[in-house]
């Protein structure tokens, strides 16, 4: 659905990953403050030091490691995969319970005791984020909130807190400013793209990094927000029911008339024969 | 205890292959059991890069229009009088009916809280393709059981209900049909929101358009193969010179879809299109073997007029056309690049073969003991006693 | 430039500064044998081979005076470069001059200034004179040629240019750099000479005591810099004042052979008042007992006969020399190199002691993999111990800010803090000397021990004490003030602490953290100086006396205008006769004026030591082998450095053991890894011991990602998964491909998740001075599959 709400004083998260080092006292944080289990893991699952593999239901927001040469030199680079908490978010659009919420704050929650657990939101996901609790029996989908409990309050998000580098949080605008400023004033260390900035529509995550943000796990999603495509063919459906409705009933009727007119037809014919008959 | 004498002595004279399929879905039943035992996680193959698999794809997206026959025979008798295919609409309304309260129960089953269903109620979201379908099932499933309650009402003798019934046959079948193709076509809309992961071979944006055009199709063509099957196993009359009939509508539908999907591939997809080997020859086979090799066999009027070479044709259409597009759409198509492939488990298995097996062998206990072959006339009068009270004698009147 | 160090695994939060400098403009340098966290992040990166940093850093020393890129007037006037140097200094083919062979020691004493009759160090100011330590540090260094260099520290050249060409670039004015280090530099055979080499090319620069300059020194454990500012090492005693050794019978002798007196009149020489800190101390310790007349107790103090470091201590430990050993936060079976014998040793002791807040692999030495707890007759008491936040006190950080922090919990169970544990050791040591008596139960009957009567020791009134307060009312003169003070009062400064035992203070370089004021270390407030270069005076506090850059009269020239103009840390106020800005090191005018002083407070000369008098491996670092290396020495004869201690189990057999072998640290554990291998947030992360080899050493020994191997030196060998990397790279050395082996050492066999110890590994080949181990440095083997295979 287009909207026209002012998105400026959105929060936003800013993550400049030429300045994330990959210490994952984000991911750390994030487990404190939701309270999440460890997982049980074994050496690393990925490249460097990589730990769990990927998000699930106990884990929402890993650093994503890559370990490799580019353009003739190292590389060791760390890409913070979390919930980009869309402005126009997919899950909130396709939810049949309404459990997703684009909060006016920014981040886009999840109600538990709506969820049904369909997991459309996560066919939905143009990035991938919402997990399921595979190891429940009644299961439900799980995603970061956004530290929404904390953001209400006045306070960041933990993991924002946490890291002393990369992080930034604030006002939409602002975000977008301070990227733009610094990718202006150092060009040289920056793929120049804010990523997240039109994806899906624009997120209120956003990233910077000093290598092609393909080579380090960013997906490419299409620019134009999601939920417009769904509703595209969605907004018919009150006219298709009329039409098709309308279009059957009248056609009934045609034909109901065209038979009644026919029977009505016959019978007369068949009334004057018969008076015809008794007449002789 | 008589009741329970009774049943069984009924299923031991069973045709075998009955009571094989009483085995399958008994199994099914208790893989379904395991499921909420043990959960989705333990029983099923289904994880975070494919939340869903064989349950969605198969239960849901395929079953849905594989059940369209009722709504579309129903709208060609009733709505367009055409009144030569008239005996096929029972059996269809029955298939209809069953079909979609299987898709009901797969759907709970698939649910990760099943016992939350009405929160679709309590907390819609008018957005979601997902709300409408849920809804949009609901109804036609309830539609579906009223059409399917005429035949009850009829052994039963319930006669006001009956006379209820017969005012609302028309109103419920244009209703059943307004419905259908908004959840026929909806399914396809699931898939939009899949615009990164979905190949550009399947999707563009009228996808919803395609599903509700193929759902048309195949539920003629699933009355085909239903008219022949009940002819060949239940004794029904060979109705082939009726089903040459509908079977001269078919092509059309084809044909349309066609060229909406040649269309949408060249003008409305992105590119690339070719890139992935597996996808083009499943794409291939769909098109070719489920749509144009049919269109051209329907075109011929021998073909038409074969009892055989109908069904054959039918059934290129339903498996092909139908069922290999919604695995592709909702299964293969969505798989990525150099992912880990989805297999189905035992348990997901199971019950599918279960829903399957419990749709043929319901089918067939109604088709047994509810009147649904008789072919009678819309003409028929039913002399209406004191309210309620039964007539005397067969309320089914003879073959008129 | 960060060598020798890894800050953004090892101290996150630093990078956050180390990045906001980088920010304005700022190019970091990370100098380490593989690609780290660190490296990632830097403008340059170059690898250097483990235990070459003095070739390193010589050929940067080089680099800078041939390039002629120092800072030529600091140089002349705020370094000895100008001193001449006596006959009893020389160098020949890798030896100093003055090597006694029998005592395996030079006679340090011989490397001198050349006196004039009164004593005074002659001088040649245009630093031409052929016994200037200038052209002597010229002559030394020319042979740091770039090929040598490259070809010791296995460092390409193209890349060391960079290196070269950026960071000598510092020297020029309006430029500044930083030399941050770590364990790297420290753990070798001759750490201290590395840590000089950053020294002397910092002083070459000209960036000591400047605003982005100085040689810092990340410290690791989170109080580290509170344990060496409180002499927990062996050779100090608190405030880095000199433990007495047997040979210094009395309190004079102490003060006449560690302060001496200068003969340069304008040199500030600040550990002349030792005497009085000593004294401080001793009437912090024994309070009334510590009179004038028996020498304040100074025969109560134990005076040293010999090197008492760690590693001395396990070794004794080993022979069986040990009755007792208290282990509090610390794991030697774990922590310390050679860990097999630590473990065994651990063994012949009576009993042990450990306080920790969990099981380590010391606490449970007698049941660990491979012991039989029958054969094993130690004691061993587990005394459980609160966490740093479970608890009030200060931290002290690499910048010397001691912040106070409070207790946000209660300890769980019945652990208790450090203090109320040596509060209990002492309070039961010293009932039981009472009663019992024995052989010199005085030193601790008399001590002075008021830390209130709560069942936890007031840690304010340890506080109080340690910044000191008079004993006795007093009337000090300062220059035109009179300051009158009450018994009881804190003391404000060190400055007036004093020899006759009126003050009292339990750590000089603390005096000023807790005044009549209050405490000082609590403050937070954020504004900073209008210079704006983030030194927040108010902001906790930083010893000495809240100085924030130390020799920052290094950053002004001889009339007191800053250097640099952009970043005046201090400047002088001709009209007003003062110093504005930071807390100048010493409040003296300017070197030009008549009163003025030099920079460099501590020494006894005021400047800067590029010539080193009192180093025991010799006044100029020179580059030497590590003890276990893959190659001869090409700079000199002299394979490795002639002082150090080798131990007994090392080897050079490259058939055996063809790589070389490195240990680091990760960010995800701390240290012996009893801190956090019990936390599953952190075992996700790093659940097992691993080692990181390069694809070529993968590739020779068909050792894939993930793998299990095998790892082994003469003292042990272990097994872990292989990490195979892009990061680490073979050496180039002599024309021959080293391979190296990295490793953590955070594992044990205590804990949630276990794993071999990379220190089963590592020698106990260590320094002269420091006595560190060379855990950088040492040779091994690498095999496919586990310890079974």
């Amino acid at each position: 659905m287009s909207t026209t709400r002012d998105l400026s004083n959105q929060r936003t998260f800013l993550i400049d990953l030429t300045k994330c080092t990959g210490c994952r006292g984000c991911q750390v944080a994030c487990k404190q403050w939701n309270q999440m289990e460890a997982e049980k893991t074994s050496f690393f699952k990925g490249e460097g030091y990589q730990n769990p593999a990927t998000l699930s239901e106990y884990t929402l927001t890993t650093i994503q490691f890559k370990d490799y040469f580019h353009e003739g030199k190292n590389e060791f680079s760390f890409y913070k995969a979390m919930c980009m908490h869309c402005n126009d978010p997919a899950c909130v659009s396709v939810c049949p319970v309404s459990a997703f919420v684009k909060t006016p704050e920014g981040p886009v929650i999840y109600d538990t005791k709506k969820c049904i657990g369909c997991r459309f939101c996560m066919i939905a996901c143009p990035f991938g984020i919402p997990r399921y609790q595979w190891s429940k029996a009644l299961p439900l989908v799980v995603k970061c909130t956004g530290c929404y409990s904390r953001v209400k309050e006045g306070l960041i998000p933990a993991c924002a807190k946490a890291c002393p580098t990369a992080i930034k949080y604030g006002g939409r605008q602002e975000m977008i400013d301070e990227a733009k400023r610094r990718l202006t004033a150092n060009p040289g260390r920056y793929m120049n793209r804010i990523y997240g900035l039109e994806e899906a529509g624009g997120t209120s995550v956003l990233y910077l990094s000093a290598v092609p943000f393909d080579d380090i796990g960013f997906r490419n999603v299409t620019r134009r927000p999601l939920p417009s495509r769904t509703w595209a063919a969605l907004r018919f459906v009150p006219a298709a029911f009329i039409t098709m409705g309308g279009s059957l009933a009248f056609i009934s009727w045609l034909t109901h008339r065209k038979e009644k007119i026919r029977r009505d037809k016959e019978m007369k014919e068949a009334g004057h024969a018969s008076q015809k008959g008794d007449r002789s | 205890m008589t009741a329970m004498k009774k049943i069984v002595s009924e299923i031991q004279s069973f045709h075998l292959f009955l009571r094989i399929l009483i085995v399958l879905v008994t199994a099914g039943f208790f893989a379904a059991i395991a499921r909420f035992t043990f959960g989705l996680g333990a029983t099923t193959n289904l994880n975070d890069i494919y939340p869903w698999g064989l349950w969605i794809s198969f239960d849901v997206v395929t079953s849905v229009p594989l059940a369209a026959g009722a709504f579309v025979l129903g709208a060609i008798v009733h709505c367009f009088h055409i009144k030569k295919l008239e005996p096929l609409v029972r059996p269809a309304i029955v298939t209809g009916f069953l079909g979609y309260s299987l898709v009901c129960i797969g759907l709970l089953l698939d649910l990760g809280q099943p016992q939350r269903g009405w929160h679709v109620f309590a907390y819609p979201n008018l957005h979601s393709p997902m709300f409408e379908v849920a809804l949009c099932v609901m109804s036609y499933t309830t539609v579906a059981l009223l059409e399917f309650l005429s035949p009850v009402c009829e052994k039963l003798g319930f006669h006001l209900p009956l006379r209820v019934l017969r005012t609302l046959e028309l109103p419920l079948i244009v209703l059943g049909a307004a419905i259908a193709t908004l959840h026929q076509s909806t399914i396809g809309t699931f898939f939009l929101i899949a615009v990164d992961k979905l190949h550009n071979l399947w999707y563009n944006p009228i996808l919803p358009l395609l599903f509700w055009i193929s759902a048309v199709f195949t539920g003629m063509c699933i009355i085909i193969i239903e008219a022949v099957m009940v002819h060949r196993y239940l004794n029904q009359p060979d109705e082939t010179d009726l089903l040459a009939t509908l079977a001269r509508i078919i092509p059309w539908f084809l044909g349309i879809y066609l060229a909406l999907k040649v269309f949408a591939l060249f003008y409305l997809s992105e590119r690339p299109l070719f890139d992935r080997p597996v996808l083009t020859a499943l794409f291939t086979i769909e098109m070719v073997a489920g749509i144009i090799i049919p269109m051209i066999m329907f075109l011929q009027k021998r073909i038409r007029t074969d009892g055989v070479l109908q069904l054959r044709a039918a059934g290129l259409v339903v498996m092909f056309g139908l069922v290999l597009n919604r695995f592709n759409v909702s299964m293969f198509g969505m798989i990525q690049k150099n992912q880990q492939i989805y297999y189905p488990s035992a348990i997901e298995s199971i019950v599918t073969i279960g829903i399957i097996a419990a749709h043929i062998l319901f089918f067939a206990v109604v088709a047994r003991y509810f009147p649904i072959f008789e072919h009678h006339s819309e003409d028929t009068d039913y002399a209406i006693a004191d309210g309620f009270h039964r007539t005397k004698g067969p309320v089914v009147p003879e073959k008129v | 430039m960060a060598i020798g160090c890894n800050p953004a695994e090892n101290h996150p939060i630093s990078f956050k500064w180390i990045e906001a400098a980088i920010d304005k403009g700022a190019k970091l340098i990370a100098i380490d044998p593989r690609y780290t966290r660190t490296a990632s992040k830097a403008d340059i990166y170059v690898s250097i081979r483990p235990g070459t940093d003095i070739a390193f850093l010589g050929g940067l020393i080089n680099y800078a005076l041939t390039k002629n890129l120092i800072q030529t007037e600091y140089v002349r006037d705020y370094t000895n470069a100008s001193f001449i140097v006596s006959e009893g200094f020389g160098f020949k083919e890798g030896m100093f001059d003055h090597w006694d062979d029998r005592e395996k020691a030079y006679d340090v004493k011989a490397w001198t200034y050349a006196t004039d009759e009164t004593g005074k160090a002659l001088r040649d100011p245009t630093m031409k004179h052929g016994r200037c330590v200038f052209q002597l540090l010229k002559k030394h260094y020319s042979r740091y040629d770039i090929d040598t260099v490259a070809k010791v520290t296995g460092t390409n050249k193209f890349d060391y240019l960079r290196v070269a060409e950026a960071f000598c670039g510092t020297g020029q004015p309006g430029k500044t750099g930083t030399i941050l280090y770590a364990m790297g530099i420290t753990q070798s055979t001759h750490g201290v000479q590395n840590v000089r080499a950053t020294a002397m090319l910092q002083m070459l620069l000209g960036n000591m005591g400047v605003a982005g300059g100085g040689v810092n020194a990340l410290r690791g454990e989170s109080n580290v810099q509170g344990s060496t500012d409180y002499g927990l090492l062996f050779h100090t005693l608190p405030g880095y004042l000199p433990s007495p050794e047997y040979k210094d019978e009395t309190l004079e002798a102490v003060i006449a052979r560690y302060f001496p007196k200068t003969k340069e009149s304008k040199s500030t020489n600040w550990w002349q008042n030792g005497g009085k800190y000593m004294v401080s101390l001793l009437k912090a310790w024994w309070g009334e007992n510590a009179t004038a007349e028996n020498g304040f107790c100074y025969n109560y103090l134990p005076k040293r006969n010999g090197n008492h470091s760690y590693l001395q201590i396990i070794k004794k430990m080993i022979e069986g020399g040990l009755e007792g050993l208290v282990c509090m936060g610390m794991n030697p079976a774990v922590g310390g190199p050679d860990s097999l014998r630590a473990r065994e040793g651990l063994g012949n002791l009576k009993w042990l002691v450990t306080a920790d807040l969990w099981e380590t692999e010391t606490s449970i030495f007698w049941k660990r993999p491979g012991a039989n707890p029958k054969d094993i007759k130690t004691e061993v008491f587990m005394l459980p111990a609160a966490a740093s936040m479970e608890k009030e006190g200060s931290i002290s950080n690499s910048g010397r800010w001691a912040q106070w922090r409070y207790t946000a919990t209660e300890p769980p169970g019945v652990a208790k803090s450090d203090l109320w544990i040596l509060d209990q050791f002492h309070h039961h040591v010293k009932t039981l000397y009472k009663k019992e008596g024995g052989r010199f139960p005085d030193p601790i009957v008399k001590l002075a021990w008021n830390y209130g009567s709560g069942h936890e020791p007031d840690v304010h009134q340890v506080a109080k004490e340690i910044n000191g307060y008079f004993t006795r009312d007093t009337t000090i003169q300062d220059k035109d003030k009179t300051l009158e003070f009450k018994a009881g009062d804190q003391v404000p400064a060190f400055a007036q602490l004093q020899d006759d035992g009126s003050t009292v203070s339990g750590c000089w370089i603390y005096c000023g953290s807790y005044t009549s004021k209050g405490n000082m270390m609590a403050r937070r407030d954020p504004t900073d100086l209008p210079n704006g270069l983030g030194m927040y005076p108010n902001w906790a506090w930083s010893w000495p006396v809240n100085r924030r850059i130390l020799y920052n009269r290094a950053s002004v020239d001889k009339t007191g205008k800053p250097f640099d103009p952009k970043r005046p840390v201090i400047t002088w106020n001709g009209s007003e006769k003062k110093w504005e800005g930071d807390v100048p090191d010493g409040g003296a005018p300017p070197v030009d004026d008549e009163k003025g002083a030099y920079p460099f407070i501590m020494v006894p000369e005021g400047v800067g030591r590029l010539f080193a008098l009192t180093m025991k491996d010799g006044p100029f670092p020179e580059h030497y082998e590590p003890i276990e290396s893959p190659m001869k020495n090409p700079l000199s004869k002299v394979q490795n450095n002639p002082c150090a201690e080798v131990g007994t189990n090392v080897t050079c057999d490259l058939n055996r053991f063809p790589c070389i072998g490195t240990t680091y640290r990760m960010t995800e554990h701390w240290q012996a890894g009893a801190m956090t291998r019990s936390l599953p947030w952190l075992v996700e992360l790093v659940p097992d011991m691993f080692v990181e080899i390069s694809r070529s050493l993968a590739n020779e020994k068909d050792i894939k990602n993930g793998d299990r191997v095998t790892v082994v030196t003469e003292r042990g060998s272990i097994e872990g998964f292989a990490l195979v990397t892009f990061r680490m790279q073979p050496f180039v050395v002599d024309g021959v491909s080293i391979e190296q082996v990295g490793m953590p050492w955070h594992f044990g066999y205590a804990g949630l998740a276990t794993g071999d110890s990379a220190n089963v590994l590592t020698s106990g080949a260590q320094s002269p001075s420091s006595s560190i181990p060379e855990f950088k440095a040492f040779l091994c083997n690498i095999f496919k599959g586990g310890k079974g295979a």
